[in-house]
């Protein structure tokens, strides 16, 4: 499948609960992604930042005429993010994708029997979303383990509970100051629910990297196999500057950008 | 000259640098442009001058642990370690896919001892496919890599000469910014008999992470590039055109088509983009459009009219 170097036009940014914004951009000629996969953006063309940032894509909605809508769930944590939520609808952002080899276990038929957990820390629900809806499509059951710092980490929460409810699943939320869900780490209930046998046979995670160590952990334990979709400093997100190495347990290194961003749990160092 | 005139023809785009006779003046610089067939779906390598390919070493080498990138402002820092598949799956798997488009291949090879560059250059010689070879002598990421055969003078030479004796392809030698003259580098690897010089390389520099309060990359130091360092890189362009007679193919922060003409105007004959393909992948295949029309727009007729313009006397 090839990526495209498109211009996407931004239709709208809608500000949630700060600092987190949903930037939508119609792109002309880009095929829909696979579940997992990213796309390199930037807010216009700005000198500044110098390099585009990779935007897991959150949810898209192909148009009759061969363009995509394509929404990114961002957090402003930087000058790259600050620059995408301040752009304003009609302005034309680069966009190329869609970049990098998604989640697997979704087409993967072993996989499809018995029920899922996604696991989600914060703006790593991002990178849950498309799997979301591919589950509740294929009619997969799972719960969605979304886990922030306080209540407005769980930004998109009303989203996954009804896509795991659509499933027959549930939400599941913890926050580390107990402002929604249960306080503590989102960790805590995968493992009890692992423990009491909640019938999960695959691990979905994206988050920081303590909480996606900790689930392959977790899922190792219990003997469920899982994936991660992973994050690392990008420079192109094609392959070529060969920056955004990931540590696999063998002792090599993989790309983020094309072997990943979504790798086997028990492939990674973490 | 009337302008109006000369606009209805097309320039000349093409350009020689030394025994290269390239299309025109846009090349992708040793890993910034992956093998070449990165690129492939994203950018029409038919239209470039040439590409040069990531740095090769005799084997596989899996390169430095993550972090390798840090981005700053106008450009980023690196340190990947010269990750690469080895000589000879370049030559078995990707440079058949290469060889056929009109963009001149030029191998980058790197060693760390004298004879693998030797042993690399021989591998590389019977390539029909392979228009030259350029040497790195300069990355600033590996503990004992190429770097001591780039800033001392008599290293360089004798390194040059070996590899002379080893291919007929022509040679081009990388040179460091990270020394205090670079043309008395350049100057010596014509004393060894390379053809062609090409400059710059990265500049060694570092990030720190304030949060961790620790280095950003694994290997503390990196190379720079990108914008920031375009006027140091211009600077050495034109110094080392001066002083050392080989032609010059420059390299350092260039974007768009007014630092491809600087460049020229310092006294390249060519240029290599790089880090400016991570932000566009189109970048240099955009250059080599912008460029022909920038030259038609002022009516001049020709690339090679403006190499070195600027270091003539007034």
């Amino acid at each position: 499948m090839a990526a495209v170097d498109s211009r996407g036009e931004v239709l709208d940014v809608q500000a949630l609960p700060l600092p987190y914004f949903l930037l939508r951009a119609r792109v002309a000629a880009m095929e829909p992604a696979q579940p997992g996969q990213f796309v390199m953006v930037a807010g216009a063309d700005r000198p500044e930042p110098y390099l585009r940032r990779a935007f897991s894509v959150y949810d898209q909605e192909p148009a009759s005429d061969g363009s995509l809508v394509i929404s990114l769930l961002g957090k402003v944590i930087g000058r790259g993010t600050e620059a995408l939520a301040a752009c304003v609808p009609g302005e034309r952002i680069p966009v190329l994708g869609p970049l990098g080899t998604g989640f697997h276990s979704v087409a993967d038929d072993a996989s499809k029997s018995g029920r899922a957990a996604l696991v989600a820390g914060g703006i790593g629900s991002a990178g849950l979303g498309l799997l979301a809806q591919a589950l509740e499509r294929a009619r997969r059951s799972f719960d969605f383990f979304y886990g922030g710092r306080s209540a407005e980490d769980l930004v998109e929460a009303e989203t996954f509970r009804r896509l795991s409810e659509r499933t027959g699943g549930r939400l599941v939320r913890t926050t580390e100051d107990g402002s929604a869900g249960e306080r503590g780490l989102i960790t805590t209930p995968l493992e009890e629910g692992l423990r009491a046998g909640a019938g999960y046979t695959t691990v979905f995670t994206c988050g920081p990297h303590g909480l996606m160590a900790a689930v392959a952990r977790i899922a190792a334990a219990g003997g469920v196999a899982g994936e991660a979709a992973t994050e690392t400093p990008m420079g192109c997100g094609y392959g070529a500057c060969l920056g955004c190495a990931v540590t696999l347990k063998n002792g090599g290194y993989a790309l983020c950008c094309r072997q990943g961003p979504v790798f086997r749990l028990d492939e990674v160092a973490w | 000259m009337s302008a109006g005139a000369s606009s209805l023809r097309s320039p000349d785009l093409s350009t020689r640098v030394g025994p290269l006779r390239l299309q025109n003046p846009i090349l992708t610089a040793s890993g910034t442009f992956g093998y070449g067939l990165e690129f492939a779906e994203r950018a029409d390598l038919h239209r470039l001058g040439g590409l040069v390919t990531k740095g090769l070493s005799l084997e596989p080498l899996a390169g430095n642990p993550p972090v390798r990138i840090a981005e700053t402002r106008g450009g980023m820092l690196n340190s990947i370690g010269l990750q690469n598949i080895g000589v000879d799956r370049f030559l078995s798997d990707v440079l058949p896919g290469l060889k056929d488009l009109p963009p001149k291949v030029v191998v980058n090879l790197f060693g760390y001892a004298q004879d693998e560059y030797v042993r690399l250059a021989e591998r590389v010689d019977p390539y029909e496919g392979v228009a030259a070879v350029e040497l790195n002598v300069s990355c600033p990421n590996v503990s004992k890599g190429g770097i001591e055969f780039g800033h001392d003078p008599e290293i360089l030479s004798a390194l040059v000469r070996r590899v002379r004796s080893a291919t007929g392809k022509p040679i081009v030698v990388k040179l460091s910014p990270n020394v205090t003259s670079p043309q008395a580098l350049g100057r010596a690897a014509k004393e060894g008999g390379a053809d062609i010089l090409s400059a710059v390389n990265t500049f060694v520099g570092m990030a720190i992470d304030t949060a961790t309060m620790r280095p950003v990359l694994s290997t503390i130091r990196g190379g720079l590039s990108g914008p920031a360092i375009k006027p140091l890189a211009l600077r050495i362009v034109f110094d080392v055109a001066r002083e050392v007679d080989l032609p010059v193919i420059g390299i350092g922060g260039i974007e768009t088509v007014d630092d491809v003409l600087e460049f020229l105007l310092a006294g390249a004959s060519a240029v290599q983009v790089g880090t400016a393909l991570f932000r566009d992948p189109r970048t240099a295949e955009r250059l080599v459009d912008g460029l022909r029309e920038r030259l038609r727009a002022d009516g001049i007729p020709s690339v090679d009219s403006l190499i070195g313009a600027a270091a003539r006397p007034e």
